[in-house]
């Protein structure tokens, strides 16, 4: 497991970091700071010395930012969406030029779209996003659907949740699944107009942990794998949610952020709030059998023993610190910490 | 290097008292206008204010915020003889868009003083919701909220009598619950021949009484303030009074046959420190969070700071003092180069002047 | 010792006139007024400061450096190596010292890369007072490097016999690099006649003083007369210089004679005046016997003392030890009258050469008004066993306290900073002493203005188990939902924190807004509330309640019957709800089909006795009465057929 491992100092803490999606293969990322006076998304280049095997990346551009960064997540390699502790939403456009750096620009500022009944800010926890459309979701517990090529608020579905709700992601174009500080699981179906009822409700856990992530499976959507505050991975079937297929102890600390590489979607990453990132990859290669086609080759639907199918890598020595968030490239990934600094992983094993 | 923020307070006379809230995001200032006032600093950095009210009929000496986990609660004290207990309530919920009023109302109004209600501290929380008070007829009273949800129903719970007028008082912040609770009441009477003037008093779990510990015949003169040091888990605490001078006593209790008897705990009385640097009266005294510095305010017009250093000794580091010069205003200049602070009304700091001196007198 | 107190001018008439009290704002800020006591019994009138006079509070913050964002690198990459060591010697290597002095190296290429990076932001700056700033930071860490360096070499590393000359030179040359760097470039013109250069001679000079006799070979060969005999001899004698070869090589003793007996012949190829012709010649030969005119001469050369010293013990005390240094430090100082000139970086080198390592502790801690040289140089003196010695020496001396006190304050004073409290708890961790204290103190003080941050350091907490720290926080969010009108999200805070009595608090408050409302709100909540119910008997009775509701709206009656009858007999109902429970169990009781049986109905029938004086009960009270007793005979009837 011959990888590469560059940190670098940037002086403020990362709580997002996203590559740009580009089919160029250049090397933009984006990161998302908190916990300063003034916050920052700042994109990054970054250039490779081949002869002393070095990375290095260099800022390209800052864009001033109010309230804490959320969350980000691109839409295309021109845009992307971000959400704000001051309870505002982002559009923010990638500006490519020849003669001066690339530079960012905010499009749409949907200001103040998660508030508290008594007039006080809330902070917009999350956002997602599929194709134009942009789902937001906040401590006030409601969710406000967006669209990229428009500042209104489409829709907001008010008092949603009677808790805070912490993260949310598209299932389907018309179906996302949010979950609370209660851990309560909720699918709601966009296409029913004026109802705040969610069309299924689950817990993640009979006893009361907190989910603090989420994410699906890139080419088997029903699979979704919450992270949660004890450091357990989940994995759900949607198809049939009422039990989880899988519960995966390991991490020491609360999962802060977990993905499937969409390249190889049966490798999984995820990073915690104890500093450990980690690699999961299956032993061996699933092969699909043409005699028993209803047998489920994804060994991350596959029901108990899964803890015996796959391999775990540790990535990083562990950080004294939280890692907050991960993303993933081919064989690259990066990652932004509690001890402002971020980290790029090169050569990743596959 | 020392940087200031300027605030206007607005009111139309001199500020008696100023309190922050457990975070040190929200300040509430009183003065002899009257009037309370709320503020509150925003993410920029500036403060705003929130609330402004006619809070008593006569000045008001002290204002003082309670734990957060009891809500947003402060309590004043006044020349008008009461002190009272205020909660911030939003008010009708609006409709979306609209912000919601946030007032200040009068939870209870402590009449029970004949006299100017001089000092007014909530109690460490780990006894639930409790204010005691002390005035100027030397009379210390001790309330509880029995249902900290319910502020209006506060019990006088102790009344405990002292020869002298008092003008100031601290609660023993100890962390442990095990410790009984202790309060230092001081007197600014002006007869030294009345004797010590700083009272110690503790709860005493069989009596069910306060009774006072001790009486530190060391302070003969008026004292104006006086203040406990946070508590790091230490067996003895250390108390700053502020009197004709600075003074740090450390109080450290003593295991004999006859407190162990009684019940009662014993007090062995040390001055750590005596400072003169302000050559003048003492009339506040201030810890900072952890304990380790003292800040003291004279009638010199100066503020100074003193701070121990790991050999327990106390040494002064640093005067504040008003000066007539115009400041130099260079605005909070954006840590990035090539960032421009979007946000207007980001806080604005200036640089403050200073002198250098060096000690005359070396102390001890 | 005699230490400057710095007075602030605080620029406000009002504040001038009247004087001025302070108060603590927060960790790193003093709040300041303009204050008059007023006597309470004076009569209560406006002072005569009432007017239109603006008074104002002034919030003052300590301005600290280590916050600029090119030191937070620093503070954070440094905080990776302080953990590094304490880790390195919890794990017992046995190879400590060695490790130790890696660790030193670390940290001094940390402050280097710092170095750097102000420097090059120097650069690019264009406003002055930012450069201004900005050359101040460089001068102070290029200080730090300096004594770090000095100290490293005296303190840290282990050096076979004590010899230090080689390190020392080291050290001046690294701090006095551009004899080697002209040098080098003069040489790289590869030309002859190199002593038309202005610099030429002073570049000679100053590589002799620094012992790169090299360096001086070079140069030398490259001047136009390099081939004239006098310059030839010169090369001879810079040949022949005996060196030590480490170790492995010669003994001291042998050295040392081998060096007398060069020495001589130096000598007396001087006295021969061989090297009249060329005076700079000369004066290089002179050095090198230690004439002492020679050295007088060239003193003004030399930029500081220390550069002066190397030298002088190269060419007269090759074998120096290491605790020998200090006497010839305070005669290289007198000779060169600095006496009275010697600024803090000075007195602080001095005291190291000295091994005064308490003087030098002290020195730093005055010098510099961020903690973070003396705290990370302390903590690393103290686990290479160099603050015990002390011990013995100074009264009242206790290694650990001292470090502990500087890591303590360091890490206190991070606690104050936004970003930079996770850093400040790592500090606190490893104070021994008081560190768990503090923590308890500082941390439920960290403004939480999301969820994600009070989640955060409720973690930071729990590692520690700090319980207390941990239930005050999440009373306080509890506490701050309900203000925000969010009931469901308070009742998940009180729950997350097994907080019976807030609990209890809220589940009435639902249960009230039931009574007004007429509906039960944050039904998505009550539906799940899992095993956390048990925290609370009111909480156990919403969720049964909630229970009921949901029985009797989906036409469940006769569990919905059950569940009544079983509310009822348990003890967790509150007074205020008793006549709800009541009046709805009427329409139950009117019911088609028979829900309750005997048993069940005098149960109904004995807790309406108990309650009949219930103010909201009376109006219904005969509905009630009648209902239960027709339900009465008809589950009667029932019952007896049944026997029958």
């Amino acid at each position: 497991m011959s990888h590469s491992l560059h940190g670098t100092f940037v002086s403020e803490k990362i709580n997002k970091i996203r590559w740009r999606p580009d089919s160029y293969n250049s090397h933009f990322f984006v990161t998302g700071s908190i916990d300063n006076v003034e916050n920052n998304i700042k994109l990054w280049d970054f250039c490779e010395n081949v002869e002393e095997d070095d990375i290095y990346p260099f800022l390209v551009y800052n864009l001033p930012y109010c309230g804490d960064i959320t969350e980000i997540k691109f839409i295309n390699s021109d845009f992307f969406a971000s959400s704000s502790s001051s309870g505002s939403a982002y559009l923010t456009r990638v500006i490519p030029s020849y003669s001066e750096s690339t530079s960012l620009k905010n499009e749409i500022e949907w200001k103040n779209i998660h508030q508290f009944k008594n007039g006080d800010a809330s902070p917009c926890t999350s956002v997602t996003v599929y194709d134009n459309d942009i789902v937001t979701v906040g401590e006030d517990g409601s969710i406000n659907l967006l669209n990229g090529k428009s500042s209104k608020i489409l829709r907001k579905i008010d008092d949603a949740d009677s808790c805070s709700i912490q993260c949310v992601i598209f299932l389907k174009h018309n179906e996302i699944l949010t979950s609370n500080l209660r851990g309560q699981m909720k699918i709601w179906d966009l296409r029913v107009q004026d109802s705040n009822r969610p069309t299924s409700t689950f817990m993640i856990s009979g006893e009361q942990v907190t989910p603090t992530c989420l994410t699906y499976h890139p080419t088997q959507r029903h699979l979704v794998i919450t992270g949660d505050d004890l450091g357990a991975l989940t994995t759900w079937d949607l198809r049939q949610n009422t039990y989880p297929i899988n519960v995966l102890n390991g991490h020491e600390g609360a999962i802060s952020e977990v993905q499937f590489n969409p390249e190889y979607p049966d490798q999984l990453f995820s990073c915690s709030s104890a500093g450990e990132i980690w690699h999961w990859t299956t032993k061996g290669e699933a092969v699909p059998s043409l005699l028993t086609p209803n047998v489920e080759t994804n060994v991350w639907l596959a029901p108990d023993n899964v803890k015996n199918k796959l391999d775990v890598f540790t990535l990083m020595p562990t950080l004294g610190k939280p890692i907050n968030s991960l993303d993933l490239n081919r064989n690259r990934v990066i990652c932004g910490c509690d001890n402002e600094a971020i980290y790029l992983i090169n050569g990743v094993n596959l | 290097m020392l940087e200031a923020q300027d605030i206007q307070a607005e009111h139309k006379d001199l500020i008696h008292d100023v309190a922050y809230d457990y975070y040190g995001r929200r300040m509430a200032t009183c003065s002899s206008d009257q009037y309370v006032k709320v503020w509150d600093q925003t993410t920029e950095g500036k403060w705003i204010q929130t609330s402004s009210w006619k809070a008593h009929s006569g000045s008001v000496w002290k204002v003082t915020w309670a734990h957060p986990e009891f809500g947003q609660v402060l309590a004043t004290c006044s020349f008008d003889r009461t002190a009272a207990v205020w909660e911030e309530i939003v008010g009708e919920l609006p409709g979306p868009g609209e912000r919601g009023t946030r007032h200040w109302v009068r939870r209870t109004n402590l009449v029970d003083s004949r006299t100017s209600v001089t000092d007014v501290k909530f109690g460490p929380k780990s006894q639930g919701l409790q204010l005691a008070t002390c005035s100027a007829e030397g009379i210390i009273r001790i309330y509880e909220a029995p249902d900290v949800m319910n502020l209006s129903q506060w019990t006088l719970q102790h009344e405990v009598q002292s020869k002298l007028p008092c003008s100031c008082l601290s609660w023993n912040p100890s962390l442990n619950k095990l410790h009984p609770q202790m309060i230092a009441v001081g007197s600014d009477d002006a007869n030294p021949a009345n004797g010590g003037k700083v009272f110690i008093y503790e709860y005493n779990e069989n009596s069910r009484r306060w009774t006072k510990l001790e009486t530190i015949g060391s302070v003969v003169e008026p004292v104006h303030d006086i203040a406990f040091s946070p508590n790091l888990g230490r067996s003895y605490h250390i108390l700053a009074i502020a009197t004709k001078d600075v003074r740090i006593v450390n109080l450290t209790p003593v295991e004999d046959e006859q407190s162990l008897q009684s019940g009662v705990t014993k007090l062995d009385v040390q001055t750590m420190a005596q400072f003169e640097d302000h050559n003048s009266l003492v009339w506040r005294v201030c810890w900072n969070l952890t304990g380790t510095v003292l800040c003291s305010t004279g009638d010199d017009g100066c503020v100074r700071m003193f701070k121990m250093n790991y050999i327990n000794s106390w040494k002064p580091v640093a005067v504040l003092k008003g000066d007539s010069s115009k400041a130099q205003c260079s605005s909070n200049n954006a840590a990035n180069g090539n960032a421009v602070t979007a946000f207007s009304g980001t806080a604005r700091y200036i640089k403050l002047g200073s002198i250098s001196q060096t000690r005359e007198t070396p102390w001890h | 010792m005699e230490k400057e107190i710095k007075t602030f001018l605080i620029p406000n008439d009002l504040c001038k006139r009247a004087g001025i009290a302070g108060t603590w704002l927060a960790l790193d800020q003093i709040s300041v007024f303009a204050y008059e006591k007023r006597n309470i019994r004076q009569k209560d009138q406006p002072s005569h400061f009432a007017s239109t006079t603006q008074s104002s509070v002034f919030h003052l913050r300590q301005d600290v450096v280590l916050f600029h964002p090119i030191l937070r690198k620093l503070v954070n990459e440094s905080n990776g190596v302080f953990l590094a060591i304490q880790s390195l010697i919890s794990s017992k290597n046995a190879d400590l010292r060695l490790e130790l002095f890696k660790i030193s190296r670390q940290y001094r290429s940390i402050i280097r890369a710092c170095l750097e990076n102000l420097q090059d932001e120097h650069t690019k700056s264009e406003k002055s007072d930012e450069k201004l700033e900005l050359q101040n930071y460089i001068t102070v860490f290029y200080s730090i490097e300096c004594i770090w360096h000095l100290c490293e070499i005296l303190f840290i590393d282990t050096m076979p016999g004590n010899l230090v000359l080689s390190q020392l030179l080291e050290w001046v040359s690294f701090h006095f690099p551009e004899y080697e760097r002209n040098a080098a470039s003069m040489l790289a013109e590869n030309v002859v006649g190199l002593e038309t250069r202005s610099e030429y001679w002073d570049t000679v000079l100053g590589a002799l003083l620094q012992g790169r006799i090299k360096l001086v070979r070079a140069l030398l060969k490259q001047h136009s007369s390099s081939d004239n005999s006098t310059y030839r001899l010169a090369e001879q004698i810079l040949k022949a210089m005996p060196t030590f070869n480490g170790p492995g090589g010669s003994s001291l003793n042998e050295l040392n004679m081998q060096w007398r007996h060069w020495t001589m012949d130096v000598q007396s190829k001087i006295d021969s005046k061989l090297f009249s012709t060329e005076k700079n010649l000369d004066l290089m030969m002179r050095l090198i016997v230690g004439e002492e005119k020679a050295w007088i001469e060239i003193q003004d050369k030399c930029e500081v003392w220390y550069a002066y010293l190397a030298g002088w013990l190269f060419f007269t005390e090759p074998t120096v030890k290491s605790f020998e240094l200090g006497q010839f430090a305070k005669r290289a100082i007198t000779k060169l009258r600095m006496n009275n000139q010697m600024k803090q970086l000075d007195k602080v080198l001095l005291a190291a050469m000295e091994f005064d390592i308490f003087q030098v502790i002290k020195e730093i801690q005055h010098m510099y008004d961020n903690g973070w040289f003396v705290s990370h140089l302390t903590d690393l003196l103290y686990h290479c066993d160099r603050l015990c010695d002390l011990e013995k020496e100074v009264p009242d001396f206790s290694a650990e306290k001292l470090r502990e006190s500087f890591i303590l304050d360091y890490g206190t004073t991070l606690m104050g900073h936004k970003s930079l409290w996770q850093v400040g708890l790592t500090y606190l961790d490893h104070c021994p002493n008081d560190g768990l204290q503090v923590i308890e103190l500082l941390l439920p003080r960290i403004h939480m203005d999301t969820e994600a941050k009070a989640q955060k350091v409720v973690r930071e907490a729990k590692n520690r188990e700090l319980n207390n720290v941990v239930q005050s926080v999440c009373k306080v969010q509890g506490m701050l939902s309900m203000r925000r009108g969010r009931l469901g999200n308070a009742l998940s805070w009180a729950l997350k924190s097994q907080d019976g009595p807030f609990t209890s608090f809220l589940a009435d408050e639902f249960l009230q807004n039931y009574i007004k409302s007429g509906r039960l709100s944050s039904t998505d909540l009550l539906d799940n509330l899992g095993s956390g119910m048990l925290v609370s008997d009111r909480l156990i009775f919403l969720g049964k309640y909630y229970e009921f509701h949901k029985l009797y709206q989906s036409g469940d009656y006769r569990e919905a019957a059950a569940l009544l009858i079983s509310l009822l007999a348990s003890k967790i109902i509150p007074k205020y709800f008793w006549y709800i429970l009541l009046i709805e169990s009427i329409p139950l009781l009117e019911s088609g089909d028979l829900l309750f049986s005997s048993n069940d109905t005098f149960t109904i029938m004995h807790c309406m006795e108990e309650k009949k004086d219930v103010p909201e009960l009376k109006d219904k009270l005969d509905i009630l009465r009648l209902a239960a007793t027709r339900n009465l005979s008809r589950a009667l009837t029932f019952e007896a057929q049944i026997i029958e």
